[in-house]
């Protein structure tokens, strides 16, 4: 028996149930639970006025605390277990919130001197309180990135963020000279139990030799087998440094289409070759077969029968631990393959194109950050010699199959008919140019929101060079056009931004609280917005977002800082996105962007949060550099 | 101090009480004397307390357990908490071993009640008691006292149970006055009942939200005590 007064277990047991007191060791809780003080407010009651002194961490215990940003705008709801105080104790000044009990509420308040005490002995503490969410956000990234490489570490079937050279068995690498003899050459791979052999002019990589070259170029044709290899090989082929990831190189290898990848030490010299076999035996997934299936459908129905197991795929990749950067593009990769090969499936059947054009290709996909569920948006540009009356209906024709195909393969049509079947959407260059001008020279807000995805443009099959003509003319005008600009900036700060999310629902700016969250609309799509608005201003080529904020930065447009907690916010809400995809694809339900805050990990909401604060802040900054405030 | 007013009346029951108290724990309890009836309740300093006992009848049975929570500037301390454990003389019954969960192990600690009864005396010197239907406490604390010191037991206690029935009247449930069911009205958290310290900190927690509720301003002491 002691006379030493107790820790009341309901206090200290409630505390430790939750972050960031979880963390605390057992004298640090004992510390912390002695120091609370109990209080009761009525809903309805003032807890802390803006401007005044606060001397307390305060966590709500049972009930609901409203915080009003200087007593005015709505900043956040607090359900039990959340904790609100700590930014004017860490700064030690006034509140800058005012809190309000939005429901009959008990409190725990911690004294001032046991809330430092805590901090400063405890690290896991002080990073929960930290204030600054943007670094909170990026250690966030940063543990998720490491979970991945532990996973990795420790799994067999994973290492898709492996360098290419923990796949490389031996690193003597046999090689040939151009004017090796194509006989001498094979009896070198037979012997070295090799498929491909590179094949060195002096001090550079001239080309590789395959079993398929040998096939289908000298053996089928019936070639003399003492012509030089240089004659049959596959000329400059692509490579890779050892240091890439095994993913990142599976993608080049879908994208063109090549199964031999040698991989180069950092100096350039060739230590092996990697065949895709070896990837996909690595990565033990689907995800470059249907790559290829799509490249070699014969009709829209076996392209079809690839790109439905793009849903299986991704929920692969998801699981092995692949980064919501590289699952979009793979995504894309796969999307782009689709287009390509309907066109080419097409052409085969209606003809060559009587004059030269481009299908170029809008949004996500044009910034290869493609997702599950996209719908298709597209259009030709016709180069020169086209004459409406003489080739329109050859290129109708084409649109036409191109876009029913994409339907059949899940690429849903376009509800807003931004589709080369859509005969405004089969121009030629100086008509596009015409459009562009009209939306950049005379702006209308309407029209400005509903254009904005023409500005992510990229060519996916044609003459690329229609495209970025289109481009580098109208992001010039664009950049010279400070009332346009001005109207993009309005048009990106229209969204609305979450505050966060109180108990299962998410909280809006109007106090509205939602029970849906739209990863697309409320959180992915503002940092596209941001992008493609710096992009504009500056002229910036580049289309995808991280390369566009990258851009941004060293053009002086965008504060690195910024560009950077902008870059870790966009891979967290996109890896979220990608992980509720998986989720429903596993569940059997159709992958959708939309979600219930409820399904959310306390992580993850605390992180989206944080995304959602650091967006809104950018979205402001964006509205009164470019829009002079007047919003 | 009114003549005849209820702190009059009071204070004569104090004094008079004092006055047979023996010289020890019980004599200086009283030498620490009470607070008046018109200081503001925020001004007083309270301290909640649940006995856990063996049976309801004061004379009867025994205190197994006493849960002290302070409380002061209308707020709940949580450096204040204490729990007191006593030593029945006879053996528990087995009733009060499931109910109170007390058991031989937890009594090792334990004090007998001559020993337990001075350090609970001096927790509760100066200041208000607050109990959930108060008669209880004060009725085992009068009958502990006259066991031991031939003395009665006199104190302004706050009952959260008549306190609600004097200031929220109207019809209610048979059970509707119960500590946990009162709490769930003013949205207050479910707790784990008949622990000592947690009663006590359930029933501060009621007379925190009772007052928020009652909504008026300059309440004192007076307003609060049991009629």
């Amino acid at each position: 028996m002691t006379e030493q007064p107790i820790e009341i277990d309901e206090v200290s047991g409630f505390l430790r149930r939750h972050e960031p007191f979880a963390y605390l060791d057992d004298a640090q809780l004992a510390l912390v639970s002695r120091a609370v003080e109990v209080s009761y407010f009525r809903r309805g009651a003032p807890i802390v006025r803006a401007g005044d002194e606060n001397r307390y961490l305060s966590v709500v215990r049972s009930g609901a605390v409203e915080l009003r940003l200087g007593g005015t705008e709505l900043n956040s709801r607090l359900g039990e277990g959340d904790s609100f105080g700590y930014p004017s104790l860490i700064r030690s000044g006034p509140a800058q919130n005012e809190a309000v009990a939005l429901e009959d509420t008990l409190l725990y308040r911690i004294g001032k001197e046991a809330f430092h005490r805590a901090r400063a002995e405890n690290a896991a503490f002080r990073t929960f309180y930290d204030t600054d969410e943007a670094a909170r956000l990026r250690r966030a990234v940063d543990a998720m990135r490491a979970a991945r490489e532990g996973e990795a570490a420790v799994g067999d079937t994973l290492g898709a963020h492996a360098p290419l050279s923990s796949l490389v068995r031996r690193r003597e690498v046999v090689s040939g000279s151009p004017g090796t003899a194509i006989r001498e050459a094979a009896r070198i791979m037979a012997e070295q139990d090799v498929s491909t052999l590179p094949v060195w002019d002096g001090g550079r990589l001239a080309g590789i030799l395959t079993d398929k070259d040998l096939r289908r170029r000298v053996l089928a044709p019936g070639l003399d087998p003492g012509r030089p290899v240089a004659e049959v090989m596959t000329p400059d082929p692509v490579t890779a440094v050892e240091d890439t990831p095994i993913l990142a190189a599976l993608l080049v290898m879908a994208d063109r289409h090549i199964h031999h990848l040698p991989v180069t030490d950092a100096g350039g010299k060739v230590v092996a070759v990697v065949s895709s076999n070896d990837i996909l035996a690595r990565l033990g997934s689907n995800a470059l077969h249907i790559a290829k299936e799509v490249a070699s459908a014969t009709d829209g129905k076996e392209l079809a029968r690839a790109t439905a197991q793009l849903p299986q795929a991704l929920a692969g990749l998801v699981g092995t631990g692949v980064d919501a950067d590289h699952i979009a593009r793979y995504v894309s990769t796969i999307g782009e393959g689709a287009h390509r090969r309907l066109l080419e499936l097409a052409e085969a059947e209606l003809g060559p194109p009587p004059v030269p054009y481009a299908l170029v290709c809008f949004g996500s996909l044009a910034r290869a950050e493609q997702a599950l569920g996209s719908d298709q948006d597209n259009g030709f540009i016709m180069g020169e010699g086209f004459e409406r009356t003489r080739h329109d209906a050859y290129f109708e024709q084409l649109a036409q199959r191109l876009s029913d195909g994409l339907d059949g393969a899940g690429y849903r049509y376009c509800p807003g008919n931004i589709m080369a079947t859509n005969p405004a959407y089969r121009r030629t260059a100086a008509e596009w140019e015409a459009h562009f001008r009209s939306w950049i020279d005379s702006p209308e807000p309407q029209a400005i929101l509903e254009s904005t995805i023409f500005f992510d443009m990229r060519a996916l099959a044609g003459e690329a060079a229609l495209v970025d003509g289109l481009r580098q003319t109208v992001f010039g005008a664009a950049r010279d056009n400070r009332i346009f600009l001005s109207f993009i900036a309005r048009a990106a700060a229209v969204t609305r931004v979450p505050l966060g999310f109180f108990r299962n629902f998410l909280l809006q700016h109007d106090a509205d609280e939602g029970d849906v969250l739209d990863l697309k609309g409320q959180a992915i799509a503002p940092i596209v917005d941001l992008a493609r608005t710096h992009a504009l201003a500056n002229a910036i080529p580049a289309t995808n977002t991280q390369e566009r904020l990258r851009a941004a930065s060293e053009a002086g447009s965008l504060d690195p800082d910024a560009a950077r907690d902008l870059a870790a916010g966009f891979e967290f809400v996109r890896e979220v996105r990608f992980r509720h995809q998986a989720d429903q694809i596993a569940a059997g339900q159709p992958p959708s962007n939309k979600l219930d805050p409820a399904s959310l990990s306390r992580f993850d909401r605390e992180h989206l949060r944080d995304a959602f604060r650091l967006i809104r802040r950018q979205l402001d900054k964006l509205r009164s550099d470019f829009a002079g405030g007047l919003m | 101090m009114i003549f005849g007013s209820r702190e009059w009346r009071f204070a004569r029951r104090f004094a008079k009480a004092a006055q047979v108290a023996p010289a020890g724990p019980l004599r200086a309890y009283y030498e620490a004397g009470h607070a008046h009836f018109s200081t503001p309740v925020e001004a007083v300093e309270m301290i909640a307390i649940d006995l856990e006992t063996d049976g309801l009848d004061f004379a009867e049975s025994a205190i197994l357990e006493a849960g002290l929570v302070g409380m002061s500037a209308g707020r709940i301390r949580g450096d204040a908490a204490l729990r007191i454990r006593f030593r029945p003389a006879g053996a528990l019954s087995e009733r009060s071993v499931v109910v109170h969960r007390i058991t031989d192990d937890a009594l090792a600690d334990a004090l007998p009640e001559e020993e337990a009864l001075p350090l609970l005396l001096g927790h509760l010197a100066g200041k208000v008691p607050v109990a959930h239907f108060a008669d209880i406490e004060a009725g085992f604390l009068d009958a502990a006292c006259r066991r031991v010191y031939g003395a009665p037991f006199v104190a302004p206690f706050v009952c959260t149970m008549q306190l609600e029935s004097r200031w929220f009247p109207r019809t209610r449930a048979a059970d509707g006055l119960r500590l946990a069911k009162l709490r769930a009205g003013y949205r207050l958290p479910a707790y784990r009942a008949h622990d000592g310290v947690t009663d006590a900190l359930a029933c501060a927690e009621l007379l925190l939200a009772q007052i928020a509720h009652r909504g008026a301003r300059e309440l004192v002491l007076d307003d609060l005590l049991r009629r």
